[in-house]
């Protein structure tokens, strides 16, 4: 790995800062909060929409890039636009949802809504991830040739920090002391920010222990060692489990076309006997409660569309005899000689395969629990780890029994976009068709498909109504079975060298290095 | 942990075994006193652990999930759980059970190969000899690590039987250059002549006449080869790159290292897993570093 050939926000492979929800370098025009679920003001000062026609966005005045020129809506309709001209930019998906983008005044725009797919939700989250880009500097290049490709080594952005040095071991970013958002935001305390590039999770987070690093988001078992047995300053969002604040839901994928697992009851019973708190305890080092029977993340960005009553009254827990039971009495199947159950049809419950890619030990470990617990209630499921990229193509021609993935992860959208991945057949290729790159299983479900649309254009208030509604239909029908909660990032802090770092007894930033987490800088002051 | 070449340890050439059978048995009554009584009985203990301890102790099941992740050695896990919340003394019997298993198959592999082409090269001579010692010098000089580890990365499907004879295959070179050593010296004795004028076949003078007089050295060399592929399979495995879905010892410390058990105190993850490689290393160079005394009559009187 060598350092950064390019800090492009364009580029294929978007080196560190450049993603659009990082706004370090560029900025968005909002960020998102991973605590409130929406977005917060920066170089937009407000939206509004109108109906499901349009958004209008006002731009701060005082917005303005490195190199002096003001941020205006010129840019925001350049960025916008780019992906019609250009469609390999990261954001080109914005124009299923964002159909137009055209200037009122220098800081006003409007984006008219694709009516074709009418989604406020998504266009919310466009809103907090692309960065907008300077029309100024980026236009004549476009003119030159490939921007894809371009090698931006002196990048220019409107955020609170600039690209100080890149080599193979670091990168650091150096503040911009006089950003535009100093007063609105509050400028940041360290003047660098230092971003190693580790060579292994074991090396960060050792050097993360030493109190070398102060701010982490690797995967640390067992963390709450630290500070119990070895009284160091690290803490993290709670201080018991799950530790972290959860943001998205893996799944186990079964392929509901293959006989059995096309049964809603045998995936039922499936589910019935995974033990969620070993699994919760093993897997993710507690850092997850047990897994609920529902596709909403409860306690975070999510947590007012979750319906812990509906959860109660029509999911399922760690149940082992309950699955027996649906296995005997309500699908008639037998047990044979070799413990496995039978279904009335003859159809024998496995051999069936799990699978995840090689080396991604949480989720190995995950369907080690799965299998298991299969084997206790009488179903055959091995494990079997691929390289991930045999794995990949695998899960997206729909060629498994039984996958592991992670869908959409908290956003401005909600909920919705992970729903549409588990459950939204339309626009997805069937299986022998092409590789999809949503519902790896191809299920379908009508009912689904339209709660997904009403959804999309619901007013805030009939959400939980009608995300109650498609949890429902999920829990029917177990297209997925939830195995675990995952934070959108881990936020690990060192308080050796810095102090004022939120956690939620003081949660004045969101725990998000991307997002609004940014404004955590502005938070921080350095230890006496 | 890495790989060890198995260097020829002492070529001497020994009596034939009708001869001198007797012999042999009342010397090694005469060295029992002596570490040989310990390597026997480590050797012996390690392969009771192994293959029978699996049927009294432990789980039953190395993969069976038995509490949560990095439990601290109790009364139930006397060794305390891994990063999946399996039993720790259960896998170390079972890893220990494929560890052996793959000493052994890489051995046989190592052993056959490099007996068959050292006893070719030496019985023939000439340009049969030069081609093959080629052959084995170029061999020696790539590091076989380095070829494991390409090898292991190129095979899609890994399974504890491959891998040991990949390390079989990459082992043979020393052994075959002693052998080859020893066999160009045995063939100019008369019995091998005799045996030509009769018009015995090749391949029954090498069998026959050539290798009985190198018995004691190939048994040797196997001892060491089973050690070097033991070794050779944990460091492979140890990095990542062995059947991860198997138990051996060397996949043992993997997960451990992977879901970093020294940075978080799970010693019990790690440190029976090392000494129980240590152990099984010790015991099989001390027994045949005991059995070079037995079968060597130099070494013998020193």
């Amino acid at each position: 790995m060598g350092p950064p050939t390019t800090f492009s926000p364009l580029a294929a492979t978007i080196a560190f800062p450049c993603n659009g929800n990082w706004a370090y370098l560029y900025e968005p025009l909002f960020t998102f909060n991973m605590l409130t679920g929406d977005i917060d003001p920066l170089i937009g000062e407000s939206f509004e929409f109108d109906g499901t026609m349009s958004v209008s966005v006002k731009l701060n005045p005082a917005a303005k890039f490195h190199d002096g020129e003001a941020v205006t809506a010129d840019d925001v309709v350049y960025t916008y636009q780019l992906p019609e001209r250009v469609p390999e930019v990261p954001w080109a998906g914005s124009l299923n949802y964002i159909s137009g983008v055209e200037k009122v005044d220098d800081t006003t725009v409007t984006m008219l809504l694709n009516q074709e797919s009418i989604n406020p939700g998504m266009v919310r989250s466009y809103l907090g991830s692309i960065s907008i880009l300077p029309q100024h500097v980026w236009e004549p290049r476009e003119a030159d040739g490939d921007v894809i490709a371009y090698a931006e080594l002196e990048p220019v952005g409107s955020g609170p920090f600039k690209v100080n040095i890149a080599n193979p071991e670091q990168i650091i970013l150096e503040r911009v002391d006089d950003w535009w958002g100093n007063e609105l935001f509050g400028a940041p305390a360290p003047k660098y920010i230092v971003h190693p590039i580790p060579k292994s999770n074991d090396d960060a987070n050792l050097s993360f222990q030493l109190g070398e690093i102060d701010l982490s988001q690797s995967f640390m078992p067992q963390i709450w060692k630290l500070w119990e047995d070895q009284g160091l300053p690290v803490a993290t969002w709670f201080r018991e489990q799950p530790y972290h604040l959860p943001g998205n839901i893996p799944v186990a994928i079964p392929n509901v076309h293959k006989p059995g697992l096309d049964n809603p009851l045998v995936r039922r019973a499936i589910a019935h006997g995974i033990n969620y708190a070993l699994l919760a305890e093993t897997a993710v080092s507690n850092f997850s409660i047990p897994v609920n029977a529902s596709l909403i993340v409860p306690g975070a960005a999510e947590d007012s569309y979750f319906n812990q009553e509906a959860v109660d009254a029509t999911g399922w827990t760690y149940e082992p005899e309950k699955a027996i039971a649906i296995l005997e009495d309500e699908l008639g199947a037998t047990k044979g000689d070799d413990g496995i159950y039978v279904l009335a049809d003859g159809t024998r419950l496995g051999p069936w395969k799990a699978s995840c890619p090689y080396g991604w030990t949480d989720w190995m470990t995950s369907l080690e629990v799965l299998a298991q617990g299969a084997k206790e209630i009488g179903i055959d499921i091995t494990t079997e780890y691929p390289e991930t990229p045999v794995f990949y193509d695998a899960m997206r021609a729909g060629n498994f029994d039984i996958v592991m993935n992670s869908f959409a992860g908290a956003s401005a959208a909600g909920p919705w976009q992970r729903f549409r991945d588990a459950m939204d057949s339309r626009g997805v290729p069937g299986i022998g068709e092409g590789p999809a790159f949503w519902n790896f299983n191809r299920y379908q479900n009508a009912d689904a498909e339209a709660l997904l649309d009403q959804i999309a254009v619901a007013e805030e208030d009939a959400k939980l109504d009608l995300y109650t509604q498609i949890d429902e239909v999920f829990r029917t029908d177990v297209p997925v079975i939830p195995l675990q909660y995952r934070a959108w990032e881990f936020y690990n802090i060192n308080e050796t060298q810095w102090t004022g770092f939120p956690t939620s007894e003081n949660p004045h930033t969101p725990p998000t290095f991307q997002g609004s987490g940014v404004r955590v800088f502005a938070k921080l002051s350095p230890v006496e | 942990m890495s790989s060890v070449p198995v260097q020829a340890t002492n070529p001497e050439i020994t009596t034939p075994p009708d001869e001198t059978g007797s012999t042999i048995w009342r010397q090694i009554k005469a060295m029992m006193s002596g570490r040989l009584i310990i390597a026997l009985i480590l050797v012996a203990s390690i392969l009771i652990f192994a293959f029978i301890g699996p049927f009294f102790l432990g789980t039953g099941d190395p993969m069976k999930i038995v509490g949560g992740l990095y439990n601290e050695p109790n009364s139930q896990q006397w060794l305390g759980t891994d990063n999946f919340g399996r039993d720790v003394f259960t896998q170390l019997m079972y890893g220990t059970r494929t560890s052996l298993y793959i000493g052994i198959v890489a051995g046989v592999v190592a052993t056959v190969l490099g007996v068959a082409i050292g006893l070719v090269a030496g019985y023939y001579g000439g340009w049969v000899d030069e081609l093959l010692m080629g052959i084995t010098n170029v061999i020696i000089t790539i590091p076989s690590i380095v070829v494991l580890i390409l090898i292991s990365i190129a095979i899609g499907t890994k399974s504890i039987t491959s891998m040991a004879v990949i390390i079989g295959i990459m082992s043979w070179p020393w052994t075959a250059r002693a052998v080859r050593a020893q066999a160009s010296s045995v063939r100019t004795r008369e019995h091998v002549d005799l045996a030509k004028i009769t018009g015995a076949s090749t391949p029954s003078i090498l069998l026959w006449e050539i290798m009985p007089y190198m018995m004691s050295y190939i048994f040797m060399v196997f001892v060491l080869q089973m050690t070097s592929g033991i070794l050779q399979e944990a460091t492979l495995s140890m990095l990542g790159l062995g059947p991860s879905s198997s138990i051996s010892l060397g996949i043992m410390l993997y997960w451990a290292l992977l879901w970093e058990s020294v940075r978080t105190g799970a010693w019990w993850a790690f440190v029976p897993t090392t000494l129980m490689l240590t152990v099984i290393a010790f015991s099989l160079y001390l027994l045949q570093a005991s059995l070079d005394e037995v079968f060597n009559p130099r070494l013998r009187r020193k």
